[in-house]
């Protein structure tokens, strides 16, 4: 039949309507499903917040994290405003105190007694627990440390935070490295597949089944303990998990007929692994590398309550909490501050994962 | 039949290989460490020789191994401790202190599952509803704290504030006495296994209750109830049992902490305490011991997978 018999059903107008909006990429759908998840955003924000007071709280007071000073032991905090509420005004319970001395200036100076409670007698001597400021007993008044100081002296407000910057640091780090090693490993073996892979996935497997203490101690009493390696310690095994999901990756994409597309053309193998099938994983590798953090940074902190953490005059959360550990309870503050900081940063990254998790991957939400 | 027996064999056999190489390498590594074992300057220097020649120090290092392994293979004779109890055998100090060690993790596991379990199940039958929420947050904090965080908040608050319970371990108690100073420890570990069984369990329901013998048990007339607890949770005891072994191990792992804060005498602060004070011998031993520990949880998963699920067996054939 002759094509000039046919015409066109709808007229002129052939042309589709053209999109009035602009296309919504890969990143920013995930980011659009991020936003209006609650949970993530105000964590988020608080992984933000704690990463800018790492980067430059130290530089809020005068004191150096390591400046010893021998007069100002073990300080309570004080902060000023905040102690006319009564809420770190440098108070301090001095439990069992004698109480004909309360009125002796040359061990109460004027003003420094703050309460009297729970008075007693014991052996014929009246004694009290006496709550005091004690910047005033100690003479000095003029002093502000806001989250007190430690045996040396040391403020450890300042403290606290260096020690949350080489956390940060010794964790994104080490999950930095894991992730580098676990995607070129995974990508090799999961894209040659057959004998390569099954080669290198019984090396990852017999690294793996290494118990972890025994490998991290022994890795450490070897090469001494230190900042690399800490990290390197939390890298021996953990490159392996990124390993894997790389290769399950890669065995799910391989064969798809873009792939094979592209292979047709010519394009070599780094490239069709690099260019063409890793980017697909990109969200699974995100959110790993987000999950991995916390549990760096609690492994960092574990290192350092057995003694094998970072060595003095370093100093990172971990070894905040074991020192203070030990005086936890004449002196909790030391405590306090520390616990709640990491306590804070883990269940940040953890929310933060879930939600990037969830808008990487709908399909996954809810599940844990 | 024959073919698990294999299977079995197989994987008995990969996990000694493991072991024999853990303690080859934590060997070397720990003998290579500068200075000796016997620094103290009080020590005349015959002492210290025969003591070195006891210990076959003055051998080259693949011949003490050679004794070393002998030694443990033959006689289960693990070294004599020097420093921290000076003089007596390391297995006789290993004896005394892994009852104690075992017995608070297995407590806190036991006291876990239970607890988690109605937990996840409470979350998994209110989906997206207050329980719920409740649950899943209070699974995010407990998933999310340190174990020696929740440590020392009980210590400080509920021992010392409250004066509920003792602060640390009492060992010169009763027997009853140091079972009630072991609940704070037992406690502080569990939150962890709680809160990943109900995890686990919530996301596992979730998914069998929209099954399609869910709908045919519903269908027989049981109630919502009825169904999840009969159906759906057996189902769920399976795979539950598989991540709950292996967390014995992280467990072990936390109480290495724990009974550091506690003073409770086990493995965990022994192991600290070997290491900071060089005794090698008893730093080896633990790491053995933690490994056997660590590599059995892997097997009986293993075994476990092999024995229910026949394509597992079949992959390690091929």
């Amino acid at each position: 039949m002759p094509q000039s018999l046919f015409e066109p059903a709808g007229g002129e107008s052939l042309s589709a309507n053209p999109f009035h909006t602009k296309p919504v990429g890969f990143f920013k759908d995930a980011f659009l499903r991020l936003k209006k998840n609650r949970a993530s955003v105000i964590s988020l924000g608080v992984i933000l917040l704690i990463g800018f007071l790492a980067i430059f709280a130290p530089g809020f007071n005068e004191h150096g994290f390591n400046d010893q000073q021998p007069d100002w032991v073990n300080l309570p905090p004080r902060i000023p405003g905040l102690e006319k509420l009564g809420i770190a005004d440098g108070g301090r319970v001095l439990t069992n105190r004698r109480t004909s001395d309360l009125n002796d200036t040359e061990k109460y100076p004027e003003g420094s007694v703050l309460e009297v409670t729970n008075r007693k007698t014991i052996n014929g001597v009246e004694v009290a627990d006496v709550k005091v400021n004690y910047y005033m007993m100690i003479g000095a008044e003029d002093q502000y440390f806001w989250m007190g100081t430690d045996y040396l002296g040391r403020d450890l407000f300042t403290r606290l935070f260096v020690g949350a910057r080489i956390s940060l640091v010794i964790a994104f780090l080490s999950v930095l490295i894991n992730i580098l090693i676990g995607v070129v490993y995974g990508a090799i073996a999961g894209y040659y597949g057959g004998k390569v892979d099954m080669v290198m996935m019984r090396i990852a497997e017999v690294i793996g089944s290494v118990p972890n203490i025994a490998i991290v101690t022994m890795f450490i009493l070897f090469f001494g303990t230190g900042m690399l390696s800490v990290v390197l310690a939390l890298v021996i095994q953990g490159w392996i998990s990124a390993a894997q999901l790389i290769r399950a990756q890669f065995y799910r994409f391989k064969g798809r007929e873009y792939v094979l597309a592209a292979r047709t053309l010519g394009v070599r193998d780094a490239t069709l692994i690099f260019r063409h099938i890793l980017p697909n994983s990109i969200g699974p590798i995100i959110t790993t590398a987000m999950i991995s953090i916390p549990s760096a940074i609690f492994s960092e902190s574990f290192l350092a309550y057995i003694g094998l953490g970072i060595k003095a005059p370093l100093v990172s959360i971990g070894v905040l909490l074991s020192d203070a550990q030990k005086t936890l309870l004449q002196l909790p503050y030391q405590t306090f501050f520390p616990a709640v900081l990491i306590s804070a940063l883990m269940i940040a990254f953890n929310m933060f994962a879930n939600g990037l998790r969830d808008a990487f991957d709908p399909a996954r939400r809810g599940e844990e | 039949m024959f073919a698990i027996g294999k299977y079995v064999a197989g994987r008995f056999a990969a996990m000694c290989l493991t072991l024999f190489l853990i303690v080859t390498v934590s060997f070397f590594v720990i003998r290579l460490m500068p200075g000796s074992v016997y620094e103290d300057p009080e020590l005349p220097q015959s002492v210290i020789e025969a003591l070195e020649d006891k210990m076959h120090l003055n051998d080259p290092l693949i011949k003490q191994y050679y004794y070393y392994l002998k030694g443990v293979v033959l006689d289960g004779d693990f070294g004599i401790s020097v420093s921290i109890e000076p003089s007596v055998p390391v297995f006789k100090i290993l004896t005394r202190r892994i009852p104690i060690s075992l017995c608070i993790n297995l407590a806190s596991l036991i006291l876990a599952l239970p607890l988690g379990i109605a937990a996840g199940t409470l979350a998994a039958m209110k989906k997206n509803k207050l329980p719920d929420h409740v649950v899943s947050f209070l699974v995010v904090i407990c998933i999310s704290l340190p174990s020696f965080v929740f440590a020392s908040l009980l210590q400080y608050f509920v021992a010392f504030k409250l004066g509920w319970l003792p602060i640390i371990y009492s060992p010169t108690a009763q027997t009853m006495e140091k079972a009630v100073s072991l609940v704070l420890p037992v406690l502080a570990l569990s939150f962890w296994p709680i809160a990943t069984v109900a995890r686990y369990l919530r996301g596992e329901l979730i998914e069998t209750v929209n099954s399609e013998f869910m709908l045919l048990a519903r269908t027989k007339g049981l109630s919502r109830v009825q169904a999840i607890v009969r159906h759906a949770f057996r189902n769920s005891c399976l795979p539950l049992a598989n991540i709950i072994i292996p967390m014995f191990t992280n467990i072990l792992g936390g109480s290495l902490v724990i009974e550091k804060i506690f003073s409770v005498p086990g493995v965990g602060g022994l192991m600290i305490d070997a290491i900071n004070a060089r005794d090698h011998a008893l730093t080896i031993a633990v790491l053995i011991f933690y490994s056997i520990i660590s590599l059995l949880t892997i097997f009986i998963v293993d075994i476990s997978y092999g024995i229910i699920d026949p394509r597992v067996r079949m992959g390690a054939k091929k």
